[in-house]
């Protein structure tokens, strides 16, 4: 069985997007008991899409135990378009067989929840999102899942390989990059991709940035001024005026 | 002449509140496109609500009573249940024969998991999360949370492809019925033809309630919550001690500490699991998600402990304590515990040595 987990380089620091850590712990977790089981073998591959700075979480894949990595050299358009990410993804992992194909809930930055459903639909797959518990998949490659709903419930769904499955938080504890995988990191191979060989014809954003604004503010946000022991002072007389201490 | 569509939600056979706001936000882009057109009503879109359901004539009866608006009734008979193939097959089936220049469905569950492939396959542009509508000179701007619900980002679609929102709940105030004339009904058929031919890839199968009814959190007075600001578990036993001050009190907690295994499910607040109206809501460490929010809207009163101003909390907020979580509540537990001494040393001397007694045995049972 082949498994492809789609990482996302957020923030300042670089890090690896939360939900995407959980997804390819969920990889990891199913290659495990794919060995347990001694069932057929499982690859896990990662993919992203991004600037040439994303090494480092690559490096962090291969030290939570992913075997290949594919990186698509991505230049900054000034809008971070899921439809553009979900065809370079595509082509990507259109060239191989995956039988299951996971990703984030949401990116933490653009939290559009869009990418993994967009290349599903390209590829031409089942999608389910927000799932939140997986069973290993059964010899006619139907896997069962629990998506996260609102208000405490769950819909459980049995879906046919090769499907993408997009991961909630809650589905584990990713695991720390441990040190001997993260020592045979520097010998696994990261295969790169230019922006410009996966497509001849540039795919273009179907929509466009407008601009950033600070959101409103929803209730006034008076901050307490004062030393600790006088901020902690002015909290108590508020509460004890209303009664409540 | 084109249509702005609404897709209703459907949850167990019943309509969403939240297509309502949906109605109010297609008659918004509506109204825009009336202002700029002034005379020439011709090019206005028109609304149509589109009730997907294996029988959907009762559903379009009900919905008729409260509504002018033009309903179609999307008749599947494979659609026992939502399941996004069937969705994102039938409902393109039918918007490819009609002509929209919106389509609108709801960032819930349902809408987030249909949604962004429905709009690839019209090669429709697509918005997901929109939290605010608005314009300028080219046309309609979209605004949408970003960055942790840090920033909102405006959007603009192609002008020349249809639409496809996916609208915050809870943004929007709910489409009020005002009579008028009927609006057009039409109940529509499609087969779920699947693409690979046999039988469909998408089994639904059960939907399963985990329960989150916390009595605790719904009836507490203060509700004081941990976010993962906390840096650790062990931080967990001061609010709950910081808890144990108020009359009225229950500790509720951001999702993160849930995932993590510091605290049960029914201590979760927000929009995967409790929703509260406490009269003081404290947040401890908690950034303000929109997910996190979603949960405390109807509290009367928040105060928020967070190092950094500006985290969206503060937005929320109407106090604000800009200090370390930690320091602050061993700040607070100490002056409560010398206005205790002050009021009546000998009989609340023991109540300070209990209620450092029994930390540990506060800790609620993990999960
Ligand atoms: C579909 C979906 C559903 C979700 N449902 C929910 C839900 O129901 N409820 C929910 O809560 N989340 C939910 N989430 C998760 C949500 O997106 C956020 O990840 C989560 O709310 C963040 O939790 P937090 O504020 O505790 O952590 P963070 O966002 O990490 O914030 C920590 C905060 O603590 C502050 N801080 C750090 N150290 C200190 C210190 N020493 N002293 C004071 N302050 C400090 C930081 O400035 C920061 O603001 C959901 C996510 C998704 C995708
Ligand atoms: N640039 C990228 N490279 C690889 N995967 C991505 C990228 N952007 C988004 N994804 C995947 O798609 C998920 C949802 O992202 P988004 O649609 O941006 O909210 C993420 O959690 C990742 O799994």
């Amino acid at each position: 069985m082949k498994i492809l987990v789609c990482i996302k380089q957020v923030g300042d620091e670089g890090e690896m997007n939360l939900f995407d850590a959980h997804a390819l712990e969920e990889a990891i977790l199913l290659k495990e008991q794919f060995s347990a089981a001694m069932m057929e073998p499982v690859s896990v591959d990662i993919v992203t899409a991004g600037s040439s700075g994303v090494k480092k979480i690559i490096r962090r894949a291969f030290g939570m135990g992913a075997d290949r990595g594919y990186h698509i050299v991505k230049e900054d358009s000034g809008y971070d378009s899921s439809f553009v990410t979900a065809s370079m993804l595509a082509a990507v992992a259109g060239k191989i067989p995956y039988d299951l194909i996971l990703a984030g809930i949401m990116s933490e930055d653009m939290m559009a929840g869009q990418t993994g459903p967009m290349l599903a639909q390209i590829l031409g797959m089942p999608c389910a999102t927000g799932v939140i518990k997986t069973t290993l998949p059964t010899t006619d490659n139907i896997m069962q899942v629990e998506r996260e709903m609102e208000n405490g419930f769950r819909d459980c769904i049995a879906i046919r390989l090769p499907a993408v499955l997009t991961i909630q938080a809650g589905i584990n504890n990713p695991r720390y990059p441990c040190l001997s995988n993260m020592l045979s990191a520097n010998q696994k191979q990261i295969i790169t991709f230019a922006q410009a060989d996966l497509f001849p014809t540039p795919v273009r954003a179907r929509e466009s940035f407008a601009g950033m604004q600070d959101p409103e503010k929803t209730r006034s946000g008076r901050l307490l001024e004062g030393s600790l022991s006088d901020k902690a002072e002015q909290l108590f007389s508020f509460l004890r005026k209303k009664d409540l201490i | 002449m084109k249509q702005i569509l609404v897709i209703a939600e459907i949850f167990e056979n019943r309509v969403r509140k939240v297509t309502w706001e949906l109605a109010a936000a297609a008659l918004q882009i509506k109204a825009d496109f009336s202002q700029k057109k002034e005379s020439s009503d011709i090019n206005t879109p028109d609304v149509y609500i589109i009730i997907p359901s294996d029988n959907p004539k009762p559903l379009v009866k009900e919905f008729l009573k409260q509504t002018s608006l033009n309903i179609i009734g999307l008749e599947i008979p494979e659609l026992k249940t939502y399941t996004s193939e069937i969705y994102i097959a039938c409902l393109g089936q039918l918007i490819r024969k009609m002509n929209p220049s919106h389509i609108l469905a709801a960032h819930t569950s349902q809408g987030r998991d249909f949604a962004p492939g429905l709009a690839l396959g019209l090669e429709a542009a697509s918005i997901p999360g929109v939290n605010g509508i608005g314009s300028d000179e080219k046309g309609l701007i979209y605004s949408r949370s970003v960055f942790n619900n840090k920033k909102n980002m405006l959007v603009q679609p192609d002008p020349k492809r249809p639409v496809m929102l996916t609208l915050m709940p809870g943004v929007f105030k709910p489409y009020i019925h005002k009579s008028g004339k009927p609006g057009q009904v039409d109940i529509r058929k499609f087969f779920f033809n699947c693409g690979s031919g046999d039988k469909s890839r998408i089994q639904h199968q059960q939907v399963l309630k985990r329960s989150c009814e916390n009595q605790a959190l719904k009836v507490a007075k203060v509700v004081v919550a941990a976010g993962r600001g906390l840096g650790e578990e062990k931080n967990l036993n001061i609010v709950f001690r910081f808890a144990k001050c108020f009359f009225s009190s229950a500790v509720g907690a951001s999702r993160p500490l849930v995932d993590m295994g510091w605290i049960g499910y029914e201590h979760q607040v927000g929009i995967t699991g409790t929703t509260i109206a406490p009269k003081v809501y404290i947040a401890c460490g908690i950034s303000g998600s929109s997910q996190h929010i979603a949960g405390i809207k109807d509290a009367k009163f928040v105060i928020s402990i967070n190092k950094n101003y500006k985290a969206p909390i503060s937005r929320y907020s109407d106090l604000c304590i800009t200090e370390d979580v930690i320091e602050f509540i061993h700040a607070f537990l100490n002056l409560v515990d010398t206005k205790l001494l002050e009021s009546d040393p000998v009989s609340n001397m023991g109540k300070i040595k209990s209620r450092v007694i029994r930390d540990e045995e506060l800790h609620t049972k993990k999960e």
